[in-house]
């Protein structure tokens, strides 16, 4: 896998010489507009293909790059190169300022990001008109000296760029194989479940928006002086960001060549027909070859290449790694019990509503080391808001979680997985465009802390035997039957090695066979050395299964002890089936 | 930048009744693209080509003495029946919302093309009598085809939402645009609503366009000036939300003739965005 | 990078169009005249113009024996109104289809792209709409658009002279400008003249490139009651804030566009008396200046071919054919496609133009101002000052 990265530079190296090679300078100009916008459109893949946090804003990064490198050069005099740094450092800056805000309300998503991003356009763009920046007028820029780097000037923004798309092209990859670039793309999938298996939503999100913004910065940097003259009316509007979108869209937003596929073509397109007399009827070609390409290339040219050359999709897992014996897995899924029957999690006071609505009205729950806890009620009894507030999906309105003697109220759930929580979704959340060993992986990695891809999918495949998921390693979700799911739910659960799993009606949906395979694979969780809290309503699991049980009923804790001698009390059966029941109480 | 100035009473409501009017053309502009991209999960850029369209045709026909309001007539079935084939073509490529982006970004391309080809990049301004006419009423001037646009604006809205929130119609587009494949479980006929629906998003966009030539001087490259601007006012009205467009149209517009009104108009722009931006960070969250 | 298919069939379009309607045999090669011109985006409402013009202009050269005895083909290439682009497609011109000469392209941003190109090759480049000479630092660019090097100051003047010496010179001006580079400089050197007469100004408002609302601007000149507006306009900007100011019934009493597109805005009723500026007009004495008359024939008639809304030639034409004429002088003056030897030519000598006889020997090669005070009068574009140009008494009216 680390060929890629050599072809880059390679092929990097062998461009540098195109300008030795005596053409037309105008080729070299035409090579920087593509790779001009090969840095845009990758680095603003970056972001929004990766995450899925589609920004309309890339043109105020651009610009403000551009704007910075103008500024130093025209009014401090700054070298030319020296201004480049500068203006990836400013771009990012914005970008991070930016984000710092508007990632931590939640329900900014998809279309609200996409106006907040295309918002700030409008506003850096006003405020640059408006003050000496540019003021209207324009920076002039034909006076500053061009560094010397190539044998015409023109070859000298040509190496410039390529020197920019290198690296864009570089960090792309780079991410793209990386444990921060699994977790974007978990992101991009279902943010809620990557937050909950230990992905640090926030900071990553931050990261991509500076690395992107930082690129995009660069590319104005070097572009302000090969317009010469910049002004503000051309920067500042939605035709960047919605080039960069087009091209991207184009060439595959999955991956991380993609975009800089789509900036060739798009522009190679735009390019062949600037001859006068098509001009207009050129426009409507353009118009034609995009409709069909979009038409019979959904994916992207990438990825329709890569199908047509019958390469594997670079997601690939490296060679099924042939996972040590099921025996050391076992021995590995938890660290042995340092004391059977003492209180791992300890729940008190717990509240949570939600707008009016008291879910839970402060529960007190103990949950023993090596014990089966079940957690039963009626429906909307808050059963599943404890699960969602202790994994830190919610955060509690009231009350302290203390784990392992850790205090955990109101950490933010990646950290949470970090202490080691896991849990399971009671509708199955897997991320839909990762494979299932992926799904797994990326569990392994964030709740489990492996650091590398490729350690953790080996890993990933021992949960994936675990739960007798092997061979359906490189399918995805959308292949997989509800109870596959369900145990794919729980592969991912435990790849983090968690002290305490969650399990949230795990059985529901399921045939009877299926729930007698579940029933053993719990047992076995246990028999690891994990502690597990099972919410369920299958009767016949919970007998069988549970050591303890605790019955929730409108929010509040009803009765504990265990399953045969809960169930039978008179106000459990009330809360069941909401009848008193005739029978003199309990002995 | 000149300091701030106070307006008289008659400059500052005339501003905003100016940016009431202007906001409804957006508003009116951007109800096809709302419901389009909320109901149907298509992110429709061609409806300004559309749009354009529409006002160059209506401006076709008055200046062969057709009285553009009855142009309407023509012009809307017209574009309902190209927005419904539009759909037709995507609903059977399957075509994703981003995808769709790209392939009426194409189509957009093409129809400013043809725009060049028939009428050239000059300007072309539709004189017409409503052109002619004003309302002075308590002392505030309506230009009719200001009106006109206003008038249309809302009650489209208005008939709109009522569509969507009272008929059964409108109750199966919503179902079907949050689950397509459980609505026709339960009997929803998502296929020819879809094209229903889609027609009449193109039907808007060229009463809009309609609206348009009444109010501005046409040119095949301005569709890109309103790209923007609408997009916002979509965006902060809520996808798929039928009075959304207008309210955030208004507010934009508003807020921007406000500005113009007390300061240096060119700093308008910054005030309605970050307006914008306030509100969408500042307002309790939508999602949980 | 291969030639498709496309580009081959227009390079023989271009020659084709450059000797359309000849037969007769012409002696070598043709001279090639390369530029690029706006022809799709924002900018081609205006570049349509100069198309139209290189054309006529190509024809009519051949018919005359074309330049040196050999027939012009102009390859034009469309810059689809981005600076970027319109830098590359130079390089090309130069440094791939190599061609002998180079003409200007549209709009103040591209012909600096141009220009950058142009001296790094040491190319000769006549250009025809610069709007802001101070920005123009090439030793071998010459301008179209005579604005003498100081427009900021003297054009200005024009105007305020026009309007002190008619027949209600204005005490109080409202000025109102788009922030568009070269309207907003003329815009500031207007405000230091109207101070330096001792002008008071009652209202300045700057607007954004791209406005689409000018209810509240129309509503704030009409609150500040000034006797002249001085409109920082460009394309279609004057004719909205005419609209919005009919919208609620106001007419200033005196009112200059600068840089309008000519055509509509003669056409509004309600611009009557509106004043702009010119370098020519189809009026005596221009029309009897070096090609005028028979240009404006034959521009009148393509262009209401081409189906333009305005088929009359004002400031846009005349300085595109005025470039034209340039480089032919120097081509035959100095019987060469020599570069260097043309730049020097034209910057020794006057040359006969659509314009009158220009001179190129100012700072940054500009000659003088050549624009002049015209005004719409029933419905036509008229010149009234300075006297020396007007025809048939004309004379600027204030209502």
């Amino acid at each position: 896998m680390k060929r890629t990265p050599l072809i880059i530079v390679a092929a990097a190296v062998a461009l540098a010489f195109v300008p030795q090679l005596g053409l037309p300078a105008f080729y070299d100009s035409l090579l920087y507009l593509m790779l001009h916008w090969i840095v845009l459109a990758t680095s603003w893949n970056i972001l929004s293909g990766y995450t899925g946090y589609f920004s309309f804003g890339h043109g105020a990064f651009f610009g403000a790059g551009l704007y910075t490198t103008s500024t130093l050069l025209a009014r401090y005099e700054w070298p030319f190169l020296w201004t480049l740094p500068v203006a990836a450092l400013v771009a990012a800056a914005l970008g991070v300022a930016l984000g710092a805000v508007v990632f931590r309300v939640k329900g900014v998503r998809g279309e609200l990001f996409a106006l907040l991003t295309l918002a700030i356009t409008f506003v850096i763009g006003t405020i640059v008109v408006n003050t000496p920046i540019d003021g209207g007028n324009g920076v002039p820029l034909s006076g500053v000296p061009v560094p010397k780097i190539g044998p015409t000037q023109s070859s000298t923004f040509y190496l410039l760029a390529l020197a920019a798309a290198t690296l864009t092209m570089l960090t792309a990859w780079a991410i793209f194989v990386s444990k921060f670039g699994a977790g974007l793309f978990a992101i991009h999938d279902d943010e809620d479940a990557a937050e909950v298996m230990g992905v640090p939503t926030y900071r990553y999100k931050l990261m991509a928006l500076a690395i992107s913004c930082a690129l995009a910065g660069v590319a104005g940097g070097i572009h302000a002086l090969f317009l010469s003259y910049v002004t503000a009316g051309d920067v500042f509007t939605i035709t960047v960001p919605l080039t960069v979108v087009l091209m991207s869209v184009l060439g595959g937003t999955r991956h991380w060549a993609g975009p800089a596929v789509g900036a060739v073509a798009i522009t190679a397109l735009l390019y062949t027909f600037t001859a006068a007399d098509h001009a207009i009827a050129g426009k409507a070609m353009i118009g034609v070859v995009l409709i069909a390409a979009i038409l019979f290339m959904p994916d992207g040219i990438l990825l329709r290449l890569q199908r047509v050359f019958k390469r594997a999709p670079a997601v690939a897992a490296p060679g099924a790694a042939h996972p040590p014996s099921t025996l050391t897995a076992q021995a590995e899924l938890a660290a042995p019990s340092a004391g059977h029957g003492e209180v791992l999690l300890r729940v008190r006071g717990l509240q949570k509503s939600f707008r009016g609505v008291r879910a839970l009205a402060g529960v007190d729950v103990d949950v023993r080391r090596g014990e089966i806890l079940g957690l039963l009620g009626p429906n909307g009894s808050g059963k599943s808001t404890f699960i969602n507030v202790v994994s830190g999906h919610y955060l509690p309105t009231a009350g302290e979680i203390v784990f392992e003697g850790r205090n955990l109220s109101g950490l933010p759930a990646h950290r949470i997985a970090a202490a080691g929580i896991a849990r399971t979704y009671q509708i199955p959340r897997p991320f839909p465009h990762m494979s299932v060993l992926d799904n797994v992986a990326l569990a392994t990695m964030f709740g489990g802390t492996v650091p590398d891809p490729a350690a953790a999918r080996q890993q990933a495949m021992t949960w994936l035997e675990f739960t007798g998921l092997a061979e359906k390693a490189q399918a995805h979700p959308d292949d997989l039957n509800l109870h596959q799911r369900k145990f794919l739910e729980l592969a991912r659960a435990l790849a983090s090695r968690p002290r305490l799993v969650l399990l949230d009606e795990v059985l529901c949906g399921l045939t009877p066979s299926e729930i007698d395979d579940a029933v053993a694979l719990i047992r076995r969780i246990r028999d690891q050395g994990s502690t597990i809290v099972f919410v369920e309503h299958v009767m016949r699991a919970v007998m069988a299964l549970t050591d303890r049980i605790v019955v929730f009923n409108h929010g509040e804790l009803l009765a504990e002890g265990s399953a045969t001698d809960v169930m039978q009390r008179p106000e459990v059966m009330t809360a069941y089936l909401g009848r008193p029941h005739l029978e003199p109480a309990h002995a | 930048m000149s300091g701030f100035t106070l307006p008289s009473i008659s400059l500052l409501s005339q501003s905003i009744l100016s940016g009431v009017f202007v906001g409804a053309l957006y508003g009116l502009m951007g109800l096809g693209l709302s419901l389009s991209w909320g109901l149907l999960k298509l992110i429709n850029l061609a409806h300004f080509a559309f749009a354009f369209l529409a006002a160059y045709v209506c401006y076709q026909m008055a200046s062969k003495g057709v009285d553009p309001l009855l142009a309407l007539g023509v012009i809307v079935p017209a574009f309902f029946a190209v927005g419904a084939g539009l759909h037709w073509v995507m609903a059977r490529f399957k075509v994703s919302p981003f995808n769709s982006l790209l392939l009426t970004f194409g189509l957009t391309g093409i129809v400013e093309a043809i725009i060049q080809t028939i009428w050239t990049a000059d300007f072309r301004k539709l004189e017409s009598s409503y052109g002619e006419h004003k309302f002075k009423v308590a002392g505030l001037y309506m230009p009719v085809p200001e009106l006109i646009t206003l008038v249309l604006a809302v009650a489209i809205s208005l008939a709109v939402w009522a569509v969507l929130r009272y008929t059964d119609l409108g109750r199966a587009m919503r179902a079907a645009a949050e689950d397509a494949p459980i609505a026709s479980a339960f009997g929803v006929n998502q296929k020819r609503n879809a094209l229903l629906l889609a027609g009449t998003c193109s039907a808007l966009a060229s009463i809009a366009g309609v609206c348009l030539a009444l109010s501005f001087t046409l040119a095949p490259s301005q569709m890109y000036a309103w790209i923007g601007v609408v997009f916002a006012a979509v965006m902060l009205g809520g996808l798929g939300r039928a009075l959304g467009p207008l309210i955030a149209g208004t507010v934009i517009g508003v807020s921007e003739a406000i500005t113009m009104a007390v300061t240096a108009p060119s700093w308008a722009p910054i005030v309605s965005f970050t307006l914008l931006i306030f509100i969408l960070v500042l307002r309790p969250g939508k999602a949980s | 990078m291969n030639t498709l298919n496309l580009s081959r069939r227009s390079a023989v379009a271009a020659t084709l169009l450059g000797l359309s309607g000849l037969a007769f045999a012409q002696a070598g090669a043709p001279v090639r005249v390369g530029s690029s011109l706006a022809l799709t985006g924002p900018l081609s409402a205006t570049a349509q113009v100069h198309k139209l013009v290189g054309e006529i202009y190509v024809e009519q050269a051949n018919k005359r024996g074309g330049w040196l005895g050999r027939p012009i083909e102009w390859v034009v290439k469309d810059d689809q109104s981005k600076p970027d682009l319109a830098r590359t497609l130079y390089e090309q011109l130069v440094t791939a289809d190599k061609v002998d000469l180079l003409m200007g392209p549209y709009a103040t941003g591209a012909i600096l792209s141009a220009m950058g190109v142009a001296q790094r090759y040491n190319k000769v480049l006549v250009h025809h709409t610069l709007g802001i000479p101070s920005l123009a630092k090439y030793d071998m660019q010459f301008p179209a658009w005579s604005l003498g090097s100081d427009p900021a100051t003297t054009v200005p003047n024009t105007v305020f002279d026009a309007l002190a010496a008619g027949p209600k010179p204005p005490k109080t001006v409202a000025v109102v400008t788009s922030k568009f580079p070269s309207i907003q400089f003329m815009t500031a050197g207007a405000r230091e003249v109207m101070k330096k007469r001792g002008l008071s100004e009652v209202l300045f408002l700057e607007w954004d490139f791209g406005n689409r609302d000018f209810g509240p601007i129309a509503n704030r000149i009409k609150d500040a009651k000034p006797d002249f507006v001085w409109v920082g306009a460009i394309g279609l900007d004057g004719n909205l804030l005419l609209d919005a100011m009919k919208k609620i019934d106001y007419a200033p009493p005196q009112h200059f566009y600068l840089y309008p597109s000519p055509g509509p805005l003669v056409s509004l009723p309600d611009a009557k008396n509106a004043l702009s500026v010119t370098i020519f007009e189809e009026q005596a004495p221009f029309t009897a200046n070096t090609g005028a008359a028979e240009f404006v024939a034959i521009y009148r008639e393509r262009a209401t071919k081409a189906n333009f809304a305005d088929p009359s030639v004002e400031t846009q034409a005349a300085a595109s054919y005025t470039a034209w004429q340039i480089l032919e002088a120097g081509v035959v003056a100095t019987k060469s496609l020599d570069d260097k030897k043309i730049a020097d030519w034209i910057k020794a000598n006057r040359i006969d133009t659509l314009q009158g006889k220009l001179r190129f020997n100012g700072t940054g090669n500009f000659g003088d101002d050549l624009m002049r005070v015209k005004q719409v009068q029933n419905g036509k574009w008229v010149v009234v000052w300075p006297k020396e140009v007007t025809s048939g008494g004309a004379k600027l009216l204030a209502p």
